[in-house]
């Protein structure tokens, strides 16, 4: 399990390394400038990938969660976990990059809308999430706590999705699948989607780092009830 | 704060949550290891 691991961590990271430079080139010298927000909205090639992998990490915590509860191995608790921290980190970058966007186009850092008000909630759910196994005295029970939670946290992910078609809301509407009058010059569908695979590979390399984290964590744990007998 | 600005603070923004998370992940990899070596260690005397 852990040569596999090794393995993985070492192709993640020697296919996400030159992905990432090839992704600065498109997003800072390839793809054209949008017309009415200018420079700033080279953001988006960053702020969409992250949000879209935060996604996938909350639906493998989700799915984890469950077969964890059917059927009680550890390791899927570990994935779960560690899904769930990783998709924190990328749901913190679209929490911080979108005011930064936000401030020069919309002339505010922050607004009570729909799709920023639901994010918040979703990074709140999953900080909770963390804080609950943290700070769990009973290891399973804390595990068991905790995908019970995150089965339940992870309807909030459809609610951020649907957000900006459900109500009315300052958030751009979605430019891929979005319908009539929605989408991109074929540059920047080309550079986003480039993105999104590079923070695909991304997430992938992180989550096998944390991944091996825990299970050295879990060693630990059995060397310490070893030598208490 | 010119649109530059702004594109220039988004980005570091990012590399320095990114860097930082791989810096913390580094760092109790470390920690655990040495913890772990250490127990090893003591098994073996026990």
């Amino acid at each position: 399990m852990d040569k596999t691991l090794s393995r993985w961590s070492l192709v993640l990271g020697a296919i996400t390394i030159p992905m990432m430079v090839w992704n600065l080139y498109n997003i800072f010298i390839f793809v054209p400038t949008e017309q009415s927000m200018g420079i700033v909205q080279r953001i988006f090639y960053f702020h969409v990938p992250s949000a879209w992998v935060a996604f996938l990490a909350y639906a493998l915590c989700f799915v984890f969660s469950i077969l964890y509860l059917w059927k009680r191995e550890s390791w899927h608790d570990r994935i779960a976990y560690c899904s769930a921290e990783v998709g924190v980190l990328f749901t913190t970058v679209v929490l911080l990059t979108g005011p930064i966007w936000a401030r020069p186009v919309w002339n505010t850092w922050w607004s009570w809308d729909p799709r920023l008000t639901t994010t918040l909630i979703l990074w709140f759910i999953y900080v909770a999430y963390m804080m609950l196994r943290n700070y769990a005295t009973d290891e399973q029970r804390g595990a068991r706590f905790a995908a019970v939670f995150s089965i339940v946290g992870f309807l909030d992910v459809p609610i951020v999705y649907f957000s900006i078609r459900w109500w009315r809301t300052i958030h751009p509407k979605p430019v891929i699948l979005g319908g009539a009058g929605s989408g991109l010059h074929p540059d920047m569908r080309y550079t986003l989607m480039f993105s999104a695979v590079t923070f695909l590979c991304l997430m992938g390399f992180l989550l096998i780092q944390r991944l091996r984290l825990e299970k050295a964590r879990a060693e630990l744990n059995h060397l310490k009830r070893e030598l208490a007998y | 704060m010119t649109n530059l600005g702004f594109l220039f603070a988004g980005f570091v923004v990012v590399w320095i949550l990114l860097a930082g998370y791989m810096f913390s992940l580094s760092a109790r990899q470390k920690k655990l290891s040495r913890e772990i070596e250490m127990l090893k260690q003591m098994h073996g005397k026990k």
